[in-house]
């Protein structure tokens, strides 16, 4: 009896021992064990990547990760309150480039300089792009996001159109103003050219695009807004020509989603968009053009230097999160931007480029075969044509209404734009 | 005068089995009102407690609060710049183009609609009047339009009316009966085809209460005018609509109070475009308040919207009382 007592004493003091011990070893593997990280994300196609992502990090480090998907404008009210009221509801949250101005000036984020410096090897920073990195995150000497997913701006057209009416991809934007215009012919339903028009953020964002390829700029030399200058004056007349005799009728009223579909649907020849929408039109299940579409670079007015509209999104850290938060959402930014998982988030259709060896990789170019070009944009990128300044959301809304209105016939290309003139004044 | 009465004999009686089943000594130790009357009006301010909390949190603080805020330039995405600028918020949308646009789109938004909506909304209920089988199955369809969230209305009509896709609106763009863009993306007919759509899902409402209004009509009036030989039109002109008044006067003041404050169906189909074609007072302060955080500005256009929807409202309460002593003879 006793010697069976004393086995069993033995046998339980063993199984004690090993199990405690791979108690101690699962804590050193996943030193994170316990911690749920709260991401807020863009709707973007990024955000389901993340989430389908999310359990890997957590067979790796032990932290949940939980990935609330926001739209636009959703995400842009609640994490705004979550910073002003310092509730720390989110850890880590997905800023647009736009947003980098009042991050930096409000102190919303925790400035990522120093531990992007600690840990540079790690992140392997020379192989991302430094206009990303300056950016989509960099804001006057300070980084509050780091680049996450670069989109850039390509032109999207329809290689037959072009073949059959002999012409050749436009380089120029006078090029592309004049393609638009041979291309159209309403009566096969076919136009030239396609944008936002819709009221708001959209026409804002998409007029400033061509506006700076035009030679045009919303703010002057001295960083104030010059919205009415003559260039953007004469590029808003051109523009709402392009829309009211190239543009499918209802495109005044397109959103991101009418302008993609329109497209899709083989209504426009030409569209400026985001590498991210890509991979979108060779789609057979939502496009009608797989094998009519091409992608080029995008068009710069004559004589202007080559230099390409760059966007994206950044991940940023809370301020108020805790110290134990904020190290964890640094080891989970870390481990997204590595080129590992990068480069399988990219497989998984994030459209989210960042890192130079993504360009090259036979993987990636197999499935994207327009990386070359969105290595080009990044190589030359510009990310400023949209001011990332603190009033960046109240110049947009202004222009937002004042080019709608141009567009929509109700006011004239100068008046309209006078009037945002005084009214962005205002905010400085 | 029986009440007071009557409520003291209640008040002796539950005084009275208190008294019997318990020692006094409570109430020495806490001095109470001794007499009935008085310890029952402590009773029912007690009992009012927490709806007047519940009034002071949930309206009178966030009012205040939004009266305050409004006396600021105060924007939270920019809160060090924040400092009191008096009735400053107020004079500047005074001159400010987009306010009078938005104040103007919300009174011919809010003018035009409700007459729609009465006109037809009388028609429907007198139309389903007398009560059959097939009027409670009409009345029950029709009132499918309220059931349904503004917001979604707002998107499946945007969707319908698209130029290039639109079920309907693809159509009325080729037959030439809207402007090639569509007509929500129209500056002439934007406004208009939003009044269409709020005709569209409020008229049952105003039918449902003007109907419940005739349904209450005293039976005796109307069959006395028929025997003295009041043709129908003179029935429904001299008996019925005189009558009706009140009813009338109710679905208008909830009708035209819920139309001044329009917001999620115009903020899904237009945003306020095109232009500022259909911008109303609430999509600007919402505009203002939730995408600017500018918290003064949006503070300021919400309490004027209030001021009006409270005239408005003071206004129609006062006819409705009036149509209420001329209907009953008072």
């Amino acid at each position: 009896m006793t010697s069976t007592r004393s086995k069993l004493r033995k046998i339980a003091a063993t199984t004690v021992m090993v199990l405690s011990m791979s108690g101690i070893a699962a804590a050193a593997d996943k030193p994170l064990e316990g911690v749920t990280l709260n991401v807020a994300s863009m709707n973007d196609p990024f955000a389901s990547v993340l989430a389908t992502l999310a359990p890997k990090f957590k067979e790796e480090t032990g932290a949940t990760v939980k990935v609330d998907i926001l739209d636009y404008g959703s995400l842009l009210t609640k994490t705004t309150a979550d910073y002003v009221g310092h509730t720390a509801g989110y850890d880590v949250i997905t800023m647009d480039i736009v947003w980098a101005g009042q991050y930096a000036q409000n102190g919303y984020s925790v400035d990522l300089t120093d531990l992007i410096k600690r840990d540079a090897k790690e992140l392997n920073v020379d192989d991302i792009y430094p206009a990303l990195m300056s950016s989509i995150g960099g804001y006057h000497g300070k980084q509050v996001a780091f680049p996450f997913a670069g989109y850039a701006n390509v032109l999207a057209y329809r290689k037959d159109l072009f073949a059959s009416a002999g012409l050749k991809v436009p380089e120029t934007m006078e090029e592309l103003v004049e393609d638009a215009h041979k291309l159209t012919d309403p009566s096969k339903k076919i136009y030239g050219f396609v944008a936002n028009g819709q009221k708001g953020p959209a026409v804002a964002q998409d007029w400033m695009q061509y506006n700076a390829e035009m030679g045009g700029s919303i703010l002057g030399p001295d960083g104030k807004p010059a919205i009415n200058s003559p260039a953007n004056i004469k590029s808003l007349t051109v523009y709402a020509e392009l829309f009211q005799k190239a543009a499918p009728p209802g495109a005044a009223d397109y959103d991101w989603g009418g302008r993609e579909e329109s497209f899709r649907q083989g209504l426009a020849a030409t569209m400026q968009t985001w590498s991210v929408g890509a991979p979108g039109y060779y789609d057979p299940k939502t496009s009608k053009i797989i094998d009519k579409v091409a992608i080029a670079l995008p068009p710069r007015g004559k004589g202007l230097p080559k230099v390409y509209g760059i966007g994206g999104w950044g991940l940023s850290i809370n301020k108020d999160a805790s110290d134990k938060q904020k190290e964890a959402a640094w080891t989970f930014i870390k481990w997204l931007v590595s080129a590992k998982v990068h480069k399988e988030l990219n497989l998984l259709g994030a459209g989210s480029f960042l890192r130079k060896s993504e360009m090259v990789d036979a993987d990636l170019k197999a499935k994207f075969p327009f990386l070359p070009l969105v290595a080009e944009v990044f190589d030359n990128g510009d990310g400023e044509y949209r001011p990332r300044i603190p009033e960046y959301p109240e110049i947009q809304d202004i222009l937002g209404t004042a080019v709608n209105s141009v567009l929509v016939g109700h006011s004239d290309p100068k008046a309209a734009l006078d009037q945002a003139q005084a009214a962005a004044i205002k905010l400085f | 005068m029986s009440h007071p009465a009557k409520d003291g004999r209640r008040v002796t009686d539950i005084s009275s089995s208190a008294e019997a089943g318990g020692p006094f000594a409570w109430r020495q130790l806490v001095s109470l009102p001794q007499s009935f009357a008085d310890r029952r009006r402590l009773f029912l301010v007690a009992m009012t407690i927490p709806a007047v909390i519940y009034v002071i949190a949930i309206g009178i603080v966030p009012l205040a609060r939004g009266i305050w805020y409004s006396f600021f330039d105060y924007n939270l995405l920019r809160p060090a710049r924040a400092h009191f600028v008096g009735l400053g918020n107020y004079l500047d949308l005074f001159s400010d183009p987009d306010m009078a646009e938005a104040l103007k789109n919300t009174v011919l938004f809010t003018v035009s609609g409700v007459t729609f909506q009465l006109v037809l909304g009388l028609a429907i209920a007198l139309a389903l009047w007398r009560d059959d089988r097939f009027n409670r199955i009409c009345l029950t369809l029709i009132l499918i339009p309220v059931t349904i969230t503004p917001l979604v209305v707002g998107l499946i009509f945007k969707g319908l009316l698209l130029a290039d896709y639109g079920l309907v609106g693809y159509y009325l763009a080729q037959w030439g009966l809207s402007a090639p863009q569509g007509l929500l993306a129209s500056p002439s007919t934007a406004l208009g085809t939003l009044v269409f759509i709020d005709v569209w899902e409020w008229t049952p409402l105003m039918a449902l209460i003007l109907l419940a209004g005739l349904k209450a009509l005293p039976g005796d009036v109307l069959e006395a005018a028929a025997a003295d030989g009041a043709t129908p039109l003179q029935r429904l002109r001299l008996v019925v609509l005189p009558l009706m008044l009140p009813s009338v006067m109710l679905a208008l003041t909830i009708r035209t109070v819920d139309a001044f404050r329009v917001f999620d169906s115009v903020f899904v189909t237009t945003g306020g475009g095109p232009g500022n074609a259909t911008n109303t007072l609430m999509v600007y302060a919402v505009k203002e308040g939730l995408s600017f955080f500018n918290v003064g500005k949006a503070s300021a256009i919400a309490n004027i919207a209030l001021l009006c929807t409270a005239v408005i409202a003071a206004a129609f309460v006062l006819l409705i009382r009036r149509a209420d002593k001329k209907a009953n003879g008072r």
